[in-house]
């Protein structure tokens, strides 16, 4: 046992030399979980809505225009710009400066009162993202100011032939028609009622998501990379002299992986203070449920570590797997989005990696506010996880060649 | 007293026979040698002996003790120099020595043995900043950091310049007057003529010649070789008529070769040629029989070819 000791702390020795180690295993996952951070808005203050600059040319100028730049305004994802002429606009919106612009044509107003047809023009450029939305919109006006004119013509029709007269004032009817249906427009008789139930839902804490994804995902790349260190002693000769030496081979053996063990849960233990300290992450209620889960995921990243040690015989070829098993696990994982947020088929299929199960546990500690107990399952399964490979591992691992 | 014995030792890798049935011992206080070409078997057996491998059959013992069963404890008890030892490059020299003195039980002070092989100021410097020359010298004193009685060197001074080898040589010479016993490897004839008390010659796995190797080269019928430079011309029928001379080369600028069975009466001959004709002999070396001719004569092939 003190053999073995000494094996790890002299790995950890040679390892705090190893400058390119170090980067790896610090400041590449503290940069690249700051840099997560900034992008997804860990920082706090949510995602602010967006908002559309639009440009509206009023070439109309009567009230009716006006009645359709209020309804515009209303729209809380719009800012009505009203100073530009069309020419201007358009060239806004075709050199990619605006999303669309809207022109309201001369004799609108008059149209409108009369019965007669008429459009605002809408111009956005084609395939533009916000294209549908802005249209959306400007259909709600339409599609109000159609109702207004059915509605008016529709009623006139019923007083004429109600009365019988054919030389009714159609545009003075109309005109205090609309001007009453504008008003309603303001002060809708029928409303849609929003009611809400449940709780006030809580704000989605990114970082609780990025900080233990990332380190889930560096300490696999640190531990497996250690891991990978040993088929580099063995090109290299040092890992036979150590077997010459009055070393036990399991305590040889032993050693590194408690080495590559401890670095796996140093790391993540450090990324979770930089997350606390940077992102005032939210760590949830049980400190014990994290400690085990980051335990059981560094014992099963270690055991996967000799198995592949144990059945991939060279340096070169260990690098380019390794790379491929951590992105493709983390990718389906969990470890860069909520595994809860994606299809379930990949969520099924994320079942056969560790770290869906490591990032399924944290989730549920740090975004769900769940207990030791909601977790206990993924801690089990991990550390199974841990035991078949570590199994498997030692029964192919040659300690020395031929 | 024998400190190594090994019966009857076999192994194989697939169809090759890498070792044939090899029995010999190594005495205490000895320098041991294993002569032979690349392939040998040389490799193998040490490692056999040193506990790493495995032997497919045969029995071997090394300071009394099992070579398997007790590896722990003979490791205690040996130093040994692989013939690839590559260090950690990011350590630096006290470190990596420190490093391997705390796998031990009774460790010498690493400033001791850099003090013996005139390392002291390297100390502090890392391993990638040595030249070959002193790597292979940490290397060599790795070996002794736990003051071992019986000292194991593959190919020591494999690919090292003269000065190099000269010092490992010396030290080794060193360690033998210490009372370590010595068991070596090399490919190199010199090394083994010089160093070695005994010499086992190896050749496709197997021991096909043991003794000193004085003893191994006085019992081949090789002719001695005579040089010599002379200034002026000289008849070559008069060196043809020297008593036992079979055969003489001219290189046709006045330096001679003679090769004779005997070389003492060629040379009474030879000085008294020189005084009738009034010639100076200049340059004059006798060159006999090396382990290469023992190694030819045995195979047919030489040990480097």
């Amino acid at each position: 046992m003190k053999k073995l000791l000494h094996i790890a702390l002299n790995e950890l020795l040679l390892l705090r030399k190893d400058k390119m180690a170090v980067m790896w295993m610090i400041v590449l996952p503290l940069g690249m979980t700051f840099i997560g951070g900034l992008v997804f808005g860990a920082f706090g203050g949510g995602s602010e809505a967006v908002v559309i600059d639009l440009p509206v040319v009023d070439q109309d100028g009567g009230e009716m225009a006006a009645v359709v730049l209020d309804i515009l305004s209303q729209t809380g994802n719009l800012n009505l710009e009203t100073t530009y002429d069309e020419e201007t606009a358009r060239g806004l919106v075709a050199d990619g400066k605006r999303a669309g612009t809207v022109v309201i044509p001369s004799g609108f107003g008059a149209a409108m009162i009369s019965g007669q047809a008429t459009a605002l023009e809408l111009i956005v450029t084609p395939g533009g993202q916000t294209a549908p939305l802005l249209e959306g919109m400007v259909r709600g006006v339409t599609s109000a100011f159609s109702n207004v004119q059915t509605t008016v013509e529709v009623a006139f029709r019923e007083v004429q032939r109600a009365t019988g007269s054919t030389d009714l004032d159609y545009d003075g009817i109309a005109g205090r028609a609309v001007a009453t249906a504008l008003e309603r427009l303001h002060d809708p008789p029928v409303r849609a009622q929003v009611t809400t139930v449940g709780s006030e839902e809580e704000e989605f804490d990114v970082s609780g998501q990025i900080v233990p994804g990332y380190a889930v995902m560096f300490a696999m790349f640190s531990i497996l990379s250690a891991a990978g260190g040993i088929l580099e002693e063995k090109e290299r000769g040092t890992f036979k002299r150590l077997f010459i030496s009055p070393i036990p081979k399991w305590s040889l053996l032993g050693g590194k992986l408690v080495a590559q063990f401890l670095v796996g849960v140093g790391q993540i233990g450090l990324m979770f203070v930089f997350g606390a300290l940077v992102f005032d992450m939210d760590v949830g209620h049980s400190p014990l449920g994290l400690l085990l889960i980051t335990l059981a995921t560094c014992w099963a990243t270690t055991s996967l570590g000799i198995l592949l040690v144990a059945v991939i015989r060279s340096r070169k070829q260990i690098h380019p797997i390794t790379t491929l098993i951590i992105l493709g696990s983390s990718a389906i994982g969990g470890a860069w989005f909520p595994l809860f947020l994606m299809p379930k088929a990949v969520q099924q299929v994320a079942r056969i990696t560790l770290v869906a199960w490591a990032m399924e546990g944290y989730n549920r500690l740090m975004i769900l506010g769940g207990s030791l107990a909601d977790v206990w399952a993924n801690i089990g399964v991990l550390i199974l996880y841990g035991l078949i490979c570590f199994a498997i591992g030692l029964k192919l691992f040659r300690f020395k060649e031929a | 007293m024998s400190v190594i014995t090994v019966e009857n030792l076999h192994k194989r890798y697939g169809d090759v026979k890498a070792v044939d049935g090899i029995s010999f011992e190594v005495h205490e206080g000895e320098i041991f040698g294993f002569l032979g070409p690349n392939g040998a078997g040389k490799t193998t057996t040490i490692e056999i002996i040193e506990g790493y491998r495995v032997p497919d059959a045969g029995q071997v013992t090394v300071l009394g003790l099992d070579a398997r069963q007790d590896r722990y404890e003979i490791a205690e008890r040996i130093g040994i120099m692989l013939q690839e030892t590559s260090l950690y490059p990011d350590l630096k020299v006290g470190e990596l020595l420190r490093l391997f003195a705390s796998y031990y039980r009774g460790p010498i002070d690493p400033d001791t043995l850099l003090e013996m092989i005139g390392l002291e100021e390297k100390k502090g410097a890392f391993i990638r900043e040595l030249s070959g020359g002193q790597r292979q010298r940490v290397v060599f004193i790795l070996t002794l950091i736990n003051d071992p009685e019986l000292l194991f060197l593959d190919e020591p001074t494999a690919g090292l310049d003269p000065q190099s080898r000269r010092a490992i040589w010396d030290w080794i010479h060193l360690a033998r007057e210490k009372g370590k016993t010595v068991f070596l490897t090399t490919h190199y004839i010199e090394e083994a003529e010089d160093l070695c008390n005994r010499v086992a010659i190896l050749d496709h796995g197997k021991i096909i010649a043991l003794d000193t190797p004085k003893r191994l080269m006085a019992g081949l019928a090789v002719e001695q070789k005579i040089e010599f430079v002379i200034q002026g011309a000289l008849d070559m029928a008069r060196l043809e008529a020297l008593p036992t001379v079979t055969k003489v080369l001219d290189d046709g600028q006045g330096e001679f070769t003679l090769y004779a069975p005997e070389a003492q009466p060629v040379l009474k001959s030879l000085i008294a040629l020189a005084e009738t004709q009034g010639f100076t002999l200049r340059g004059l070396t006798v060159e006999g029989a090396t382990l290469e001719d023992v190694f030819i004569q045995l195979t047919g092939r030489r040990i480097r070819a």
